[in-house]
């Protein structure tokens, strides 16, 4: 285990919790996944064009946003076909353009499912300063994504820029992504968003509580999941992805027990 | 002449083929209280969400006072349940509300008992009161109302007209409201915008009720009714005469 994989678990983490509630909020795990399944076209690009793959992540992130929002805008199929489509598209496209590039199977396994030696030294100042900034832009808009949240009409209504809002939350999600692909892997990403912030949900009492919980246990099931895998020799992002499922049935049954122990009324 | 806070001119608006809005001009002025009526389907909702500029018309224009805060309750508010949202902290969001003005707004709205509640758990009524509370929450020159009473029952429907009544009274505000309870906003209302796509009619309550459009429209019961209903309460205000009576003498599609 070493030094870069261990800031970058923490980096996810600090972004996974609040970006995780908004999926749950808002009901965009499927344009979570699509966007994941999209990561491996970005490889792929980056590796045609030669540039990095977080780049090439994110510019398909964009890509993809950009192309979800303009069907749906035309108002011809449902956003969840729409969602559909593209992102079997782009993970059909991704594997056949990785094959046609000569990489190896073993490698886009490592892309599907994480890995530990996956992060080193030169990839890190992307990583940090991917996650700092967008963590940045996040808290900006928080108040903004809140209340369009609770009420888009409302939100507009107040002078909030909606759509842009959208847009920038979209592409906050593309980061993660680029940079989640590394240790939790492809097919795993969208439960790295959506489990810890269910689990914080059960007992928070305000968004920032959600959010903020939501952090801790992503950021502990990463840092214990990290010696586990290398130690069992098992995959990382399945490792890591059981260990918050585990504590999310913990907490669940938490919650079902002082709903019971609580007197009714 | 009051200085005019949102303007509409020659607003269309077609969906699905047919005309929604058919060349509605409306204006809002400074402490006006105006009541849009129609049956269902009419547009009204339309017309507001467009004075709100939150859709563009296909012609005709909405232009609003430069630096004009507006206050809207939408028509349906549904929060997630799984967003957590305590009723202090959705009243404080995206806004700087000193914590003095916060208890001012929620004294003044009849919140001062929900603030540490969620949302989720809240009333119809309550809710009415906490969105009312979020709508005056930036200092608002105009308050937008779509149909705030639907879910109320009766005594809350009085209940909620009656605060907003006062706070009109109260605030420097103009009011602007889809309403389709007719008898019980008719004693407040300084002026009623009856809108089936085109306007048909629009005044004083009691003038509206004598229009002949307007006796087409919702049946010489309704107008009987709100001449009544208008009649025993014109000692509440004097503002009525004011008002102008404008009539289009429009063809009907």
């Amino acid at each position: 285990m070493t030094a870069p994989l261990l800031i970058t678990a923490t980096a996810l983490a600090l972004l996974a919790g609040p970006l995780g509630c908004f999926v749950v909020w808002r009901r965009m795990a499927y344009f979570g996944d699509g966007l994941a399944h999209s990561a491996l076209l970005g490889v792929a690009i980056g590796l045609i064009v030669g540039m990095s793959h977080q780049i090439g992540m994110i510019l398909i992130a964009i890509i993809f946003a950009i192309t979800l929002i303009w069907l749906r805008a035309q108002r011809l199929l449902a956003t969840d076909t729409l969602l559909g489509i593209l992102a079997h598209a782009a993970l059909s496209l991704g594997i056949v353009a990785m094959a046609l590039l000569g990489v190896e199977d073993a490698e886009v396994h490592d892309y599907l499912l994480g890995s530990l030696d996956s992060v080193n030294a030169d990839v890190l100042v992307y990583v940090v300063l991917g996650c700092g900034l967008s963590l940045g832009i996040l808290m900006r808009l928080w108040p903004g994504l809140l209340l369009m949240t609770s009420s888009e009409e409302l939100a507009h209504a107040e002078g909030v820029p909606v759509r842009v809002y959208e847009f920038l939350l979209m592409l906050l999600l593309g980061v993660l992504v680029a940079v989640a692909v590394q240790i939790v892997g492809i097919l795993l990403i969208t439960s790295l968003l959506i489990i810890p912030a269910s689990a914080a949900r059960l007992f928070a009492q305000s968004p920032e509580a959600m959010a903020i919980g939501g952090s801790l246990i992503a950021g502990l099931c990463m840092l214990a999941g990290l010696p586990v895998a290398s130690a069992m020799a098992v995959p990382l992002g399945p490792t890591i992805v059981a260990l918050t499922v585990a504590l999310f049935v913990l907490l669940l049954a938490g919650r079902l027990l002082v709903d019971r122990l609580k007197p009714a009324g | 002449m009051s200085e005019r806070l949102i303007q509409a001119k020659d607003l269309c608006v077609r969906r699905q083929g047919g005309l929604v809005l058919d060349n509605v001009s409306l204006a809002l002025g400074e402490r006006d209280f105006i009541t849009l009526i129609g049956p269902n389907g009419a547009g009204k909702s339309v017309l507001l969400r467009h004075l709100l500029k939150l859709e563009t018309p296909d012609s005709g224009s909405v232009t609003h006072k430069q630096g004009l805060r507006i206050g809207y309750i939408p028509e349906r508010f549904q929060i997630d349940p799984t967003l957590p949202m305590p009723v202090r902290r959705f009243l404080t969001l995206n806004n700087n509300q000193p914590a003095d003005a916060l208890a001012e707004l929620v004294a003044e709205t009849r919140c001062d008992m929900l603030l540490d509640k969620p949302l989720a758990a809240l009333s119809g009524g309550e809710m009415q009161r906490v969105l009312l509370a979020r709508a005056l929450s930036n200092q608002p020159h105009v308050l937008m109302l779509d149909e705030p009473a639907q879910n109320l029952d009766v005594s809350g429907q009085l209940q909620f007209y009656r605060l907003i009544d006062e706070l009109y009274e109260k605030r420097d505000l103009s009011v602007l409201m889809v309403s389709h309870d007719l008898h019980m906003v008719m004693s407040s209302t300084r002026q009623v915008v009856c809108l089936y796509h085109h306007i048909c009619c629009s005044g004083a309550p009691d003038s509206i009720a004598r229009d002949p459009e307007f006796i087409q429209m919702f049946g010489g019961e309704m107008a009987q009714m709100m001449a009544v209903y208008q009649h025993s309460h014109s000692h509440d205000h004097t503002h009525d005469d004011a008002c102008d009576h404008t009539h289009h003498h429009e063809v009907k599609p």
